[in-house]
């Protein structure tokens, strides 16, 4: 399979919206319970990003660098391998020059901070992110109005953000309206939610579309993502 | 002889500057091997005992791993201080492969830094048990607690406290130990009269959950001390006894503290060294069987078996060669004669001394497991020894990892040629690490090895050591080329010239291949190339390998393979195939696109915050490829992949960009591509080179 190829089959486009048009200033929301796969997830669509030859940031609030990297090796490898994607080698030592990644300690994390590095970034002309993924974000701490200012730094930024959250509730989690704490009551700051579920004896998960564009709905609002690739399957029923 | 059980054979290994050399020093001092303590960088021009090389004193910075022996509490203790800078990986590689535990050491400020990591890694390829020192207790900004979390975060390592230190920073009393429950403090100018105490108040409740978590921790190891602790009655013999099984399994890693510069926490260290760490015989050390295929045979450790002993070390001191030998099984004695297993040549033992850094204590005869050095005996490190040559075992030969800077060196003047000589033969046996060449086209003198700082050394000690003073050309980087697809050749060597001419076909194909330099493939049916002439071909080959035709860079990386060839009864030789298949190996190369590599460092900067964007220009700047920043406090580390090419003179960058406030360490990663403007530069470079 070649490159171009697999940018334009990856489903993972249906999530991000229709097209690259409306693309910047999102902000995306992936929640699920601890170890089903937000990282992966993330790891996934900052993947599908650099794919496209776009940059982008990882944040990773309480991960090592290292741990953080090996995400991305071993994510591109197993897309890699599953699609048969030709000069796998080049495509990465390329792709990956236009990914960075910011990690923080758990109580070391602050907009501000955040803010200032990306400026840093840009001004160095380091690089230009056109996306960011946020891993660990702790919602439970953090009120709407950092979010809010999220949103703003989006916009200003020209960034399309995604977050991941762990529900800390497994019951909410089982309920298929609404979205589950602790981010209940935050939708409205979100293009998108989804939620993963892992299938019960199975290879799926399940990745139920809360909130999301027309485009999501379109495929029927359940997709289902390979456990191992984490790519969206396309018999999406 | 000793009771081979109360050995310990320990190193002591850490980042740079993180107190490895000091708290040697107060090692020794509190063994009473010395009696006055000097500082590294002290004012009193002394230098440490341990840092006995000019330059090592001049620099503040330990180069060779040095040896020591002094005894704790009815224990023989061996030290090896190894150097903490990455250019010297070999030496620390070295001095571990011969330890059986070790202490890490990490500054209770910077944490565990990228060299910690580099070290744990070693540890772990050659499974040495440690425990961990967290040092530098004293300084400002000194957090233990998120050092041990580093440790399990960044090394994956079991890290628990067994101690809490009573006051930080500069209010720092003195240790509270977790299996004890006692309090102890440092007292005397020298910190050498323990006092112990109970608990203060304070540190009442904050000891009872930390040792509450460390029995959790260690009752994983012994059911016994799991029962006491369910029962409320856990015995200091029986978490101790736990703690130990748990270190020598490595899956628990006891956490120490305390201030080497402040004399703190060194003698409780020595205690756990003496507890904790295994003996010889508490770890399996294998050697290799050469007469069964390299088999892996376990050494019995028993002094009365054949002698089995590893040269680890080499050193020209004023004595003359001294080989530091590391016994695993038998008894080596004064007078004995002993086999040399690379070379088959037999030596005799005669002295025997014990080293104490640069003083020696003559003995008599060493038994299993210890560390001893040896007079006289010509032979090079990794070197094994037996009794006799019956017994052909080898222990295991060490990763040596390929050298990535070289630079041409020109003696001044006639004398100082023969020195310079001398002394690259001396260090090429020191340190394989270390290379040196002739280069054929431009007859300069190449010398080779792992940075820049390494060739420095070198050059540095040639003059001190030598009085071979030389002129250094600019340093080279190790490129390499390689191809990218597969190529088929069909060459044939003819010359006729009166007598016999020369004669050979051969037709076959290069191919990349992922792994390995490079391989030779024999397809040959029907005898068109005769079976005498097939090895000619291969070492045509291999010829052709030293150069490659882009820049003349070593190619590696290269399968190659004939399938079809011509002889003549006559005219055909073993030259003429060689000629033939460098022919051939020459006409596939350029069809096969060759490109060349380089050598990419993984390099990480540590600096202020606000320094931080204009580091990250720095290294973009040189064609770096930043794969991230991490936040600690008030510092950024910033790790990037960079061209080793690019690094020259980096440091005085750095240091004129941020005020002298950031420091970098480098280490090789792998070999990368080079781009392509940065490639057709180094061959027009490489053409010029060559019209010259």
């Amino acid at each position: 399979m070649l490159k171009q190829d697999l940018i334009e089959k990856n489903p993972i486009r249906h999530l991000k919206g229709e097209s690259d048009a409306k693309e910047s200033s999102r902000m995306g929301l992936v929640m699920a319970r601890p170890g089903v796969g937000k990282t992966a997830l993330l790891v996934q669509i900052a993947l599908d990003s650099l794919m496209n030859d776009k940059q982008v940031v990882h944040v990773s609030v309480g991960q090592s660098l290292d741990k953080t990297k090996l995400w991305y090796d071993d994510m591109f490898k197993d897309i890699a391998d599953g699609c048969k994607l030709e000069n796998a080698g080049e495509i990465h030592d390329s792709i990956m020059k236009n990914r960075m990644i910011i990690t923080f300690n758990e109580s070391k994390f602050s907009l501000a901070k955040l803010e200032e590095r990306l400026h840093d970034l840009v001004q160095q002309n380091v690089i230009t992110p056109s996306c960011m993924v946020v891993d660990g974000f702790d919602f439970a701490q953090t009120d709407r109005k950092v979010l809010e200012e999220m949103r703003e730094l989006a916009k200003t930024m020209d960034l399309q953000i995604w977050f991941s959250a762990v529900c800390t509730d497994g019951n909410e989690c089982q309920c298929a309206s609404g979205v589950p704490a602790p981010c209940k009551g935050m939708e409205d700051l979100f293009n998108t939610v989804v939620l993963l579920q892992p299938v019960p004896q199975s290879d799926c998960i399940d990745l139920k579309v809360l909130k999301g564009s027309a485009a999501v709905s379109k495929c029927g609002k359940l997709l289902k993502l390979d456990t191992r690739t984490f790519m969206i399957r396309e018999d999406c029923k | 002889m000793r009771d081979i059980t109360k050995v310990r054979n320990i190193g002591i290994s850490a980042h740079i500057d993180s107190g490895k050399t000091t708290l040697t020093e107060r090692i020794l001092f509190y063994t009473q091997r010395i009696h006055a303590i000097h500082e590294v960088r002290g004012k009193d021009g002394v230098g440490a005992k341990m840092d006995s090389m000019e330059l090592e004193r001049e620099r503040g910075i330990t180069i060779c791993s040095a040896a020591t022996y002094c005894d704790w509490k009815d224990h023989a203790v061996n030290i090896i201080d190894t150097p903490g800078h990455v250019d010297f990986t070999i030496e620390v590689e070295r001095a571990l492969r011969v330890l059986d535990g070790a202490v890490l050491i990490l500054c209770s400020v910077g944490g565990v830094q990228s060299q910690s990591i580099t070290v744990n890694r070693q540890m772990t390829r050659y499974r040495v048990p440690r425990v961990a020192f967290i040092n530098k207790c004293d300084r400002t900004g000194a957090n233990p607690d998120r050092v041990i979390k580093q440790i399990r975060e960044k090394l994956g390592l079991n890290a628990v406290p067994i101690q809490v230190p009573m006051g930080l920073e500069g209010d720092m009393q003195g240790l509270i130990d977790l299996v004890q429950m006692k309090a102890v403090y440092f007292d005397g100018e020298n910190g050498d009269k323990i006092r112990i105490e109970e608990i203060p108040a304070q540190y009442k409740e904050e000891c009872d959950i930390k040792r509450e978590e460390m029995l959790d921790a260690v009752s994983m190891f012994s059911d016994e001390l799991m029962e006491a602790v369910l029962e409320g009655t856990p015995t200091e013999e029986m978490i101790m006894a736990a703690i130990r099984t748990g270190t020598l399994s490595m899956e628990f890693t006891p956490v120490m503290m305390g201030t080497a510069y402040k004399n703190k926490g060194v003698q409780l260290l020595l205690d756990a060294v003496v507890s904790y760490l295994p003996c010889p015989t508490d770890v399996d050390n294998f050697a290799l069987d050469l007469d069964h295929e390299e088999a892996e045979v376990k050494v019995s450790n028993v002094s009365s078996d054949p002698l089995l002993a590893l040269a680890f070390k080499l050193e020209d001191g004023r004595y003359g060669q001294l080989t530091y030998v590391r016994t695993y099984q038998g008894t080596l004695k004064k007078g004995d004669s002993i086999v040399n297993v690379r070379t088959g040549k037999k030596a005799k033992v005669g002295r025997l001394v014990r080293m104490h850094s640069d003083d020696m204590e003559e003995i008599d005869e060493a038994g299993a497991g210890d560390i001893v050095a040896l007079f006289g005996i010509d032979c090079a490190s990794g070197d094994t020894f037996t009794s006799g040559s019956d017994y052909n075992f080898s222990m295991t030969s060490m990763h040596v990892p390929a050298p990535v800077i070289s630079l041409s060196i020109t003696p001044i003047d006639n004398k100082a040629q023969d020195n310079m000589s001398k002394a690259l033969n001396r260090f090429t046996k020191e340190d394989p690490t270390f290379k040196t060449y002739v280069d054929q086209e431009t007859l300069e003198t190449i010398i080779s090895g792992m940075g820049e700082l390494h060739l420095d050394v070198y050059v540095e000690r040639m003059k001190r050591e030598y009085k071979a003073e030389v002129t250094v050309g600019a340093p080279q980087v190790a490129y390499r080329e390689t191809i990218t697809q597969r190529a088929e050749f069909n060459y044939t060597h003819k010359k006729q010239t009166g007598g016999s001419g020369q004669f050979g076909r051969v037709a076959g194909f290069i191919e990349p291949m992922e792994e390995g330099e490079y391989e030779f493939v024999d397809q040959i049916v029907g005898g068109s190339v005769p079976r005498e002439y097939i090895p000619s071909c291969d070492k045509g080959f291999q010829k052709c390998l030293d150069k490659g035709a882009l820049v003349g860079a070593h190619v590696t990386g290269v399968r190659c393979a004939i399938n079809d060839g011509a002889s003549h009864a006559v005219d055909s030789s073993d030259i003429a195939f060689q000629l033939a298949a460098q022919g051939g190996f020459k006409e596939a190369y350029m069809k096969a696109k060759p490109v060349i590599m380089e050598p990419i460092m993984k390099v990480a900067v540590e600096g202020p915050t606000e320094f931080q964007g204009s580091i990250m220009g720095s290294l973009n700047q040189r064609r770096g490829m930043i794969i991230g920043t991490n936040e600690e406090d008030a510092y950024t580390v910033i790790e990037a992949e960079v061209p080793l090419s690019e690094m020259f003179g980096y440091s005085t960058d750095l240091r004129s960009l941020t005020q002298g406030k950031a420091e970098f360490t480098m280490e090789f990663a792998t070999y990368r591509q080079v781009p392509k403007s940065v490639a057709e530069e180094l061959i027009a470079k490489a053409l010029k080179n060559k019209k010259q």
